[in-house]
C-alpha cells in the first residue's frame, strides 16, 4: 500500500529513471522530487516524454532503470491497484467512458472504493460535479450528450472524485475555446488551493503553465531542460530551448528580463 | 402462382403439424444458440485476455466452421448417436465461429485509451472486463450473436436428417414422398423464423448502440419485458412437461426416408397404440437410412425400424454374394445372435430390382419370366437408369445369367422414365417392384426364375430387450405379416407421391380396408 506518506517524504520522487523502449531511450537518467501540495506543470514539445514520467508515477508505465517512488515507497513493489486508486488521473484528451452516464463516469473510482455503500458514491459525484461547476441535470446523460467543456469538466470531477492526495493531468483542457479553457484553470487552481492536493500537469500551452503551476518543468528529447519556478524561468531560461519556448510570453511583456514576473500578460504574474 | 398457392393451402390445412414442427425448430436451434454463446463467448473473452491463444484457436474454430454439415453429421452420429443432441453439437459446432471472432474482435477493437484509463483509475483486470470492455464491445458482440442466430436457424433445417426434429423433417418428407408443397411450406417458416429473429435482434443490436439517457429508460422497459416473456415461456414449459400423461412405455420407431416407409410406420403407430398402452414416437426420414439407423438401434435409440432383407444381409452383416429368401433362417439366426434383434412382420412385399415390359409386348410374345424375355430381347428396346448400366451386377450380368441381350438399350432419368415406357419408347424397363408409378403403368411385372435380382422383402427389425419388455408388442406386428403386396404398396406409394395424399391417412385407410381397424 502506497496511500499513507512516510514523512516527510516528497509526494512523488524520480530517482535516475531510464525508460526505453527497445532500442530507443524515452527518457534518460530522470531525477525529480515533487513536493507535497506542489503545482507542478510539465511543457515541452511533442514526444519529448511528458505523458511518460506521468504515466510512471500510477505505474502504467514501468521505468527501465532507477526507481519512482510515490510517498516514499517505490512504486514497482506496492499493489497497483490500491496505489492508482489513491491517484486522480485525468488522460490525455480526458477520456470519458462513452456507455457510461456522467454520474457513472464520475462514480466510477468511488465507486471501487465503496463498492457496496452506493449513497458515499451518490453524495461525493454531487459534490464534485457542484465543484467544477456542472449542474445535476447533467448526472443521467452519457458522454455523447455533452459538450467538449461539460466532458472535460467531467474528466476533472471523474479525476478527483476519491479525493486522491496526488492528481495526474495530462492535457486536461484540449479542445475548448479560450473562456471556457481560462474558466477551467481557475476552477482547477481553486480546487488545488483548497484541498492541497498535489499536481502534475502537462500542457502545451505554455502561459497555462507558466500561469498554473508553482513550478514549472520543461522537458526535450527525455531530458529535463530546466525545473524552476514561472518567473525564474522567465528570467533566466536556462538554455536556448527554454527561451525560444518562453520567447512569446516574454516579448508580449516587452519587460528586461528581471521585471518579467510582474506583467500580467506574461501569465506568471495571475496567480499571486 | 400455382407452387404459392399450394404452399399456402399445406400451411393453412396442416398448421398444428407445422406449428408443432417450428417449436422443435426453436428448441434445437436455441439450445445450439444458448450454448454457442456461452461456450464461444468464454472462448473470445479469453483469446482477446491472452492475445498469443487468439491465432490457433481462430485456426481451430475455423477449421471446424469449414467442414461440410453432412460430413459432420455423419462424423458425430458414432459418438452421439442420432437424434436431438446430434443436431444440437453440430449446430453449435458451427455456431462457434461468428461467436468467438466477433466477440474477441469486439473486445480488442475497444478504444485502447479508454482502457488505459480505466487501468489508470485502479481497475483490476476483471474490472476492466466487466465494467468497460466487454460493455463497449457489446455491439459488435451482439452483432455476432444475431449473424450466428439466423444461420443456425437455416441451419438446423438439416437436423432432420439425423433423425432430430424441427422444419427439416417437413423439407426432408417434402422431398422423399414427392410433396413439392410441402418442402416449400417448410423452408418457407424457417426463413420467416431466421428473419423474424434477425429482426428482433437487429433491434436489441441498434438500441445497444444508442447512448443516450431516453434510449436507457426505454432499454430497461423493454429488457424488463423481455425478461418477463422468458419466465413465462419457461414456466409453461415446465408446467407441460409436468403435466404430461404418462404412458405404459414409449416405442421408438424410425423410418428411411422412403414413402414406403413413411406410410408403414404410420400403420405400426396406429395398430400399436390401438391394440396397447404404448405410446409410439416416430422418427421418420433418418438420413443415411441403414448406415445411420442401425448405430443407434444398437444403442438403445430407436427400438424398431421397417428393412430389406437384402440389406440386412449385405449391408448389416456384411455378407458377400445375391441374398435369396432361401437365406432368410440365416439372416434371422444371425441377426439373433450378434445384434439381438428379430425380423418380426415380414410384410409381405419386396422392393428390389424387377423387369417390367409393355402389356402388348407381354400378351403379344407371350411373356411371364425372365426366360421368356430372353428369346425375343433382341427386338426390344431395354430402359433403365445409367447406373444400371455401369454397375457390376447390373446389366452385363443381368444378359449373362438369362442369356440374353436387347436390340436397342436407353438411358432414363428417374423422373420421366414411366413416360417413356407410355409413350413406347421402351418395350422393357429396369423398375423398382414398389415404384409408386409403376401401379398406373400399362405395364407387366416378370418373374426373376433364375433368382437374378436380390430379393428385398421388408419387414420389422426389433430389439430383442424391446419385445421382451413389452411382451404385448410382438403380437401385433404379426398382425401385418403378409398383409401388403408389391402393387400394393405401389399403389400406396403412388397415392402418396403423385396424389399428395397424407402416407397417415393412406395407411388409415389400409387398416380399415383390411378389418383391422374400426372406420373412424
Ligand atoms: N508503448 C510505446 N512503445 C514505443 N514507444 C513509445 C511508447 N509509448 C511512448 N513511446 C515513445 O516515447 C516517446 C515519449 O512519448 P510520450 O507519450 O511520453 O510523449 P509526450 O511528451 O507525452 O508527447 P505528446 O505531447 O505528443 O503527448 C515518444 O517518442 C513515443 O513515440
Ligand atoms: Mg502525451
Amino acid at each position: 500500500m502506497c496511500e499513507k506518506n512516510a514523512a516527510g517524504a516528497p509526494a512523488i520522487e524520480y530517482r535516475d529513471v531510464t525508460k526505453a523502449y527497445g532500442e530507443k531511450t524515452v527518457l534518460g537518467h530522470f531525477d525529480l522530487s515533487v513536493r507535497e501540495g506542489e503545482f507542478l506543470t510539465i511543457v515541452g514539445i511533442s514526444g519529448s516524454g511528458k505523458t511518460t514520467v506521468l504515466k510512471m508515477a500510477n505505474g502504467l508505465v514501468a521505468p527501465t532503470a532507477g526507481q519512482v517512488l510515490v510517498g516514499g515507497r517505490d512504486v514497482a513493489t506496492c499493489d497497483q491497484v490500491a496505489l492508482r486508486r489513491s491517484i486522480g488521473y485525468a488522460i490525455q484528451g480526458s477520456v470519458l467512458f462513452p456507455h457510461m452516464t456522467v454520474e457513472e463516469n464520475v462514480g466510477y473510482v468511488p465507486n471501487l472504493l465503496n463498492g457496496r455503500d452506493r449513497e458515499r458514491t451518490r453524495a461525493a459525484v454531487r459534490k464534485w460535479l457542484g465543484i467544477v461547476g456542472l449542474s445535476e441535470e447533467l448526472l443521467g446523460r452519457y458522454p455523447a450528450e455533452l459538450s467538449g467543456g461539460q466532458a472535460q469538466r467531467v474528466g476533472i470531477a471523474r479525476a478527483l472524485a476519491a479525493s486522491p492526495g496526488i492528481l495526474l493531468m495530462d492535457e486536461p483542457f484540449g479542445a475548448v475555446d479560450e473562456i471556457t479553457r481560462a474558466q477551467l484553470q481557475d476552477e482547477l487552481r481553486r480546487i488545488w488551493r483548497e484541498t492541497g492536493i498535489t499536481v502534475m500537469f502537462v500542457t502545451h500551452d505554455i502561459s497555462e503553465a507558466l500561469r498554473l503551476g508553482t513550478r514549472m518543468l520543461v522537458m526535450s528529447e527525455g531530458r529535463m531542460e530546466q525545473c524552476a519556478a514561472p518567473a525564474e524561468l522567465l528570467s533566466s531560461p536556462a538554455s536556448p530551448f527554454v527561451e525560444r519556448l518562453v520567447e512569446r510570453e516574454r516579448r508580449m511583456c516587452r519587460l528586461p528580463g528581471d521585471e518579467l514576473a510582474n506583467c500580467p500578460m506574461s501569465g506568471a504574474a495571475a496567480r499571486i | 402462382m400455382d407452387v404459392i398457392q399450394g404452399m399456402i393451402g399445406e400451411l393453412a390445412g396442416n398448421a398444428g403439424f407445422y406449428a408443432g414442427l417450428a417449436l422443435e425448430h426453436i428448441q434445437i436451434s436455441g439450445i445450439a444458440i444458448l450454448i454457442a454463446i456461452a461456450v464461444g463467448g468464454l472462448a473470445g473473452i479469453l483469446i482477446a485476455e491472452f492475445q498469443r491463444a487468439a491465432r490457433p484457436t481462430l485456426a481451430v474454430v475455423n477449421l471446424l466452421y469449414t467442414i461440410p454439415s453432412i460430413s459432420m453429421l455423419g462424423f458425430l452420429i458414432p459418438f452421439s448417436g442420432v437424434g436431438d443432441v446430434t443436431a444440437v453439437i453440430a449446430l453449435t459446432v458451427y455456431a462457434l465461429l461468428p461467436m468467438v471472432r466477433n466477440t474477441h474482435t469486439g473486445l480488442t477493437g475497444v478504444d485502447p485509451a479508454i482502457v488505459e484509463a480505466a487501468r489508470g483509475m485502479g481497475s483490476t483486470r476483471l474490472q476492466v472486463l466487466l465494467k468497460v470492455r466487454l460493455p463497449l464491445a457489446g455491439p459488435v458482440i451482439m452483432a455476432g450473436i444475431r449473424n450466428m442466430a439466423t444461420m443456425s436457424i437455416a441451419l438446423a433445417g438439416i437436423a432432420s436428417f439425423v433423425g432430430a426434429g424441427g422444419l427439416g423433417v417437413a423439407i426432408y418428407r417434402g422431398i422423399t414422398t414427392n410433396n413439392g408443397a410441402m418442402t416449400m411450406a417448410g423452408s418457407l417458416v424457417i426463413a420467416m423464423l431466421a428473419l423474424a429473429v434477425d429482426a428482433l435482434l437487429g433491434v436489441v443490436e441498434r438500441r445497444m448502440g444508442m447512448r443516450t439517457a431516453r434510449a436507457r429508460r426505454q432499454n430497461r422497459v423493454a429488457a424488463g419485458v423481455a425478461a418477463a416473456v422468458c419466465i413465462m415461456a419457461v414456466a409453461g414449459a415446465g408446467a407441460g412437461v409436468l403435466l404430461a400423461p404418462g404412458s405404459a412405455g414409449t416405442i421408438r420407431i424410425a423410418s428411411k426416408p422412403m414413402t414406403e416407409q413413411y406410410v408403414i410406420t404410420e400403420m405400426l403407430r396406429e395398430l400399436i397404440e390401438d391394440r396397447t398402452d404404448l405410446t409410439v414416437e416416430l422418427t421418420q426420414g433418418v438420413g443415411g437410412g441403414t448406415s445411420n439407423i442401425m448405430p443407434a438401434m444398437e444403442s438403445g435409440e430407436f427400438d424398431l425400424y421397417p428393412e430389406y432383407t437384402s440389406t440386412g444381409w449385405n449391408l448389416v452383416l456384411g455378407e458377400g454374394g445375391v441374398y435369396s429368401e432361401d437365406l432368410f433362417g440365416e439372416l434371422a439366426d444371425a441377426y439373433e445372435d450378434e445384434l439381438a434383434m428379430s425380423w418380426r412382420g415380414m410384410y409381405g412385399f419386396s422392393d428390389q430390382y424387377g423387369l417390367v415390359v409393355r402389356r402388348e409386348i407381354a400378351e403379344r410374345y407371350g411373356l411371364r419370366t425372365y426366360s421368356d424375355l430372353a428369346r425375343v430381347a433382341d427386338e426390344l428396346t431395354l430402359g433403365a437408369e445409367c447406373d444400371f448400366y455401369e454397375r457390376p451386377d447390373g446389366y452385363d450380368a443381368l444378359c449373362e445369367t438369362y442369356g440374353m441381350s436387347f436390340g436397342d438399350t436407353m438411358d432414363m432419368d428417374i423422373g420421366v422414365k414411366y413416360e417413356a415406357l407410355a409413350a413406347d419408347q421402351v418395350d422393357a424397363m429396369v423398375v423398382f417392384t414398389t415404384d409408386g408409378q409403376l401401379s398406373q403403368a400399362d405395364a407387366v411385372l416378370l418373374e426373376d426364375d433364375l433368382g437374378f435380382f436380390p430379393s428385398a422383402r421388408c419387414g420389422n427389425v426389433v430389439r430383442d430387450e424391446v419385445l421382451e419388455e413389452h411382451p404385448e408388442l410382438g403380437p401385433v406386428l404379426d398382425e401385418l405379416e403378409d398383409t401388403i403386396a408389391d402393387d400394393e404398396m405401389a399403389r400406396m406409394n403412388y397415392e402418396v407421391e403423385a396424389e399428395g395424399a397424407d402416407p397417415a391417412d393412406v395407411a388409415h385407410e389400409f387398416l380399415v380396408d383390411r378389418g383391422l381397424i374400426e372406420e373412424g
